[in-house]
């Protein structure tokens, strides 16, 4: 609820694809400003997670709200045009559309024209404007889907295996742009690389088979021994 | 015991069959019964492997133009004839089919609908000089009463049709309760799991392409005999939509939904084509019906419910009679 | 054997039966990039496209009119039958919407009888003047009709390149889940493309109206050459259909040149050959789902 200020919640969430329950009972809390961190084995439920929130899987029970107003049922654009925006794990680009068209489609989405925002945390795309998405490198894509979600000014980005196959300067780089988005919008991330989690992440959720195992507030908690044993 | 609870429903099925033929006209009851042989390969393709053919009036027509030639040009016993038509059909099912199972589920029922098209025109105008083209083959007065059950009889025609039918009945019943039927569910499922469990989706596929349209090739032989003419009616384009209504209607991989759909869509063909002139308007609107409704089909819809009422009062009887799965 | 006096006329009568085939499938192959789906309904607003044409001619005497109004019949049914029946059925695989989409072209099939009966009706050329190209008369209609298929690619492919819309439904040809995330309301798209593709076999069913008779099964009788023409091209492809289009008005033109029954089978031998050698058609993905 708004009342305890937080700018996302989850309450008892129980997701499953068919017969296969995937998610148990899953409480998540994210503050405004606040990178906060999901760690996990493969199949931990993670992406499940993320694609729940972000209106792509249908929920089994259980209440995601921002604010008063509830996510359940409503169709992912509508939630994506609340300023929740789902950056997805597998780095498919519009392939077949150039740079610029991945922007422009950003803008209609949003309403939101201003590139600045974009080409200053990846001056990078700046050059590559007029290059077919599909030739982008594996960093760049990322570049791109991030930056076109920023787009409109979100108040909420869930991003889902940001480092996956990434060299580590890229790595870095896209460390330094999520603690500059944490300044204006929350962050939840699906990550793997525990010293990233542990140097910007102000909460960490552990799952495990579907279940929440911990969750880690503050940045004296989070140490890569406590997040070790849940991967 | 156990083979008393694998025949009872199937029994009960051909018996009530016969109480059919005591009350409905006999035409009915035999386009019934052969409509059913002929659904019953679409229905395995659908239910079981996941492939939609709209093209089964092609395996139809082979069924029907090999028993035709048969007693146009060279005999007139109808037993040769029928058998002809089914070695036929497993021959082209066995040239064709290698290609077509390769296909995507989409590319597939296209495919196959083109060589119904193909067929159609062949029969109509490319062989015309041996089919007679549009006025087809007339055949009736040829065929050689045969001792025992007199095929060029409507009324044994009717037993023999059902006999065939409870035969191929018991063979699907068969498939289904037999690892090869889970197979074949399994390769519509998820064919790369089934692949990792050892098996090879190409054969499983094959195996059901070829059944599934013998068996279509069986049908059309009947229609051959029974009718006594075959013409390139029997493969247009545009009567490819019968046997899928007919699965749909009678409920996919259903083991008895053919028979159901068949009673009912012949049923409504002749008692609405009377009252209503539209006949297509019925037949469309009721196939959106059903898949918006959940596409389980009439026996789909039936099957659980009478499973229920019958589980309560006998359940050691019913429990293999009314088996036949639900996909 | 062969006349070659008589080939340029069949090699334009060949392209203008390549230009309708063309405006027919390439609903049925956007429809099956976007939404995955198989839209056999498109030739019921094929049909639909004829009888408007028809009737309002009748009326009015001005076919040209007869074919807006057509396109206008076809795009709105298009819409109405997306919003109906499509929405409910996107989740699910493909052969379902086959089925359902099948069950309303029969239904439509009955529709179309319910109205203007089962007898072929007649639909004047609007223009009967011919000119003379290479020593033979060709009908300008027939080169109006290539004009016209032409243009509506170079259309298409204006809308998808230059406009917003047209980008996002690029975009969701690829990835309608990456979209959709972005905040666009992708049912939009879907019933946008479902309008093209219904006011686009339209146009194809009036153009040819004048050159067969109007019959309620027109649609079913092109529907097994517009399956064709979307397998050789590629299910999803534009630039496939519109090759795979005139291709096959190719082959069945000059077919009919060598052996009259033959070119009705021709098409469909070069479809099994081309999918031997590649079973996604020329231009398709192999992508299943999306």
């Amino acid at each position: 609820m708004s009342a305890n200020g937080d700018i996302l919640t989850v309450n008892q969430l129980n997701v499953a694809y068919g017969e296969a329950k995937v998610l148990f009972d899953v409480d998540v809390h994210v503050r405004p400003n606040e990178i906060v961190a999901c760690v996990g084995r493969n199949g931990a439920g993670k992406t499940t997670l993320l694609k729940s929130i972000a209106g792509f899987l249908k929920p089994a029970s259980g209440a995601i709200m921002t604010g008063s107003t509830s996510l359940v049922g409503l169709t992912a654009f509508v939630i994506a045009g609340m300023g929740i925006k789902y950056v997805p794990q597998d780095k498919r680009v519009f392939s077949d559309l150039t740079v610029r068209e991945n922007l422009e489609l950003g803008s209609y989405a949003s309403g939101d024209y201003d590139w600045d925002k974009v080409t200053t945390y990846f001056p990078k795309l700046k050059q590559l404007m007029d290059r077919k998405a599909g030739f982008l490198s594996g960093g760049e894509r990322q570049m791109l889907m991030i930056g076109r979600a920023i787009l409109g000014g979100p108040k909420l980005l869930l991003v889902d295996e940001p480092t996956e196959g990434l060299a580590p300067s890229i790595v870095s780089h896209l460390k330094d742009v999520f603690v500059e988005l944490a300044k204006k919008s929350a962050l939840v991330i699906v990550e793997q690389n525990l010293p990233l989690v542990c140097a910007i992440a102000d909460r960490v959720y552990a799952l495990n088979e579907g279940r929440i195992m911990a969750e880690l507030i503050g940045r004296e908690a989070i140490r890569p021994e406590a997040c070790e044993k849940y991967l | 015991m156990n083979a008393l609870r694998w025949w009872w429903g199937l029994v009960l099925a051909f018996a009530l069959l016969v109480v059919m033929r005591v009350f409905l006209p006999l035409p009915f009851a035999n386009e019934v019964v052969i409509f059913s042989i002929y659904t019953i390969g679409c229905n395995f393709l659908l239910g079981r492997v996941g492939f939609i053919s709209f093209g089964q009036p092609a395996y139809l027509a082979v069924g029907a133009y090999a028993a035709g030639f048969y007693f146009t040009y060279f005999g007139a016993n109808p037993y040769i004839g029928i058998v002809i038509g089914i070695v036929v059909g497993f021959i082209v099912a066995l040239i064709v089919g290698p290609f077509f199972v390769r296909l995507r589920s989409d590319y597939f029922a296209l495919v196959n609908l083109a060589l119904a098209v193909i067929i159609y025109f062949l029969m109509q105008k490319v062989l015309a000089p041996i089919t007679n083209g549009d006025n087809g083959l007339w055949y009736l007065t040829n065929l050689e009463p045969t001792p025992v059950l007199d095929l060029t009889h409507p009324s044994q025609f009717f037993i023999f049709a059902l006999l065939v039918g409870f035969a191929t009945w018991a063979f699907y019943k068969y498939l289904d309760d037999s690892i090869y039927g889970a197979c074949c569910l399994g390769a519509k499922i998820n064919e790369d799991k089934l692949t990792f469990l050892g098996y090879d989706n190409f054969r499983i596929r094959l195996t059901a392409f070829v059944i599934a349209n013998t068996t279509t090739a069986l049908a059309g032989a009947l229609y051959a005999v029974y009718l006594g003419f075959v013409s390139p009616e029997i493969t247009s384009p545009t009567r490819a939509v019968d046997p899928v209504v007919v699965t749909i209607l009678g409920g996919v991989g259903t083991l008895y939904g053919p028979i159901v759909g068949a009673i009912a869509y012949t049923g409504m063909k002749d008692v609405l084509s009377q009252i209503l002139v539209n006949w297509e308007l019925m037949i469309g609107f009721l196939l959106v019906f059903i898949m918006l409704a959940g596409e389980k089909g009439i026996w789909g819809t039936l099957e659980p419910r009478l499973k229920k009422l019958f589980f309560r009062k006998a359940a050691s009887e019913t429990a293999g009679g009314s088996k036949a799965r639900t996909a | 054997m062969i006349d070659l006096s008589l080939l340029p006329s069949g090699i334009i009568f060949g392209l203008s039966l390549g230009g309708i085939f063309f405006l027919t499938t390439v609903g049925l192959s956007l429809c099956f990039g976007l939404m995955r789906v198989i839209s056999l309904d498109q030739m019921l607003y094929y049909a639909l496209g004829g009888y408007m044409t028809y009737t309002i001619s009748v009326l009015t005497g001005n076919l040209w009119f007869g074919l807006v109004v057509g396109v206008v019949v076809g795009a709105v049914a298009g819409l109405a039958v997306e919003r109906v029946v499509f929405l409910r059925i996107y989740a699910r695989d493909i052969t379902f919407s086959m089925i359902t989409s099948f069950g309303v072209l029969i239904g439509g099939v009955g529709v179309i009888k319910y109205f203007w009966g089962l007898v072929p009706r007649p639909v004047t050329e609007p223009i009967t003047v011919q000119v003379n190209l290479l020593g033979t008369y060709i009908p300008v209609y027939r080169l109006i009709i290539i004009a016209i298929a032409l243009g509506v690619y170079g259309g298409i492919w204006l809308f998808l390149n230059r406009t917003i819309v047209g980008k996002a439904i690029r975009a969701g040809i690829e990835n309608v889940e990456h979209v959709e995330g972005l905040g666009i309301n992708v049912y939009r798209l879907f019933s946008i493309t479902f309008m093209i593709a219904g006011g686009l076999s339209a146009l194809a069913g009036g153009l040819n109206a004048p050159l067969i008779m109007v019959d309620p099964q027109m649609g079913l009788e092109v529907m097994a050459f517009a399956f064709m023409i979307v397998i050789i091209g590629g299910l999803g492809s534009i630039k496939g259909t519109l090759v795979s289009s005139f291709l096959v008005g190719q082959v069945v033109s000059l077919g009919s040149l060598f052996y009259a029954p033959l070119a009705q089978m021709a098409p469909f031998a070069i479809m099994v050959l081309i999918l031997l050698l590649k079973p996604t058609g020329l231009y398709g993905s192999p992508l299943l789902k999306r």
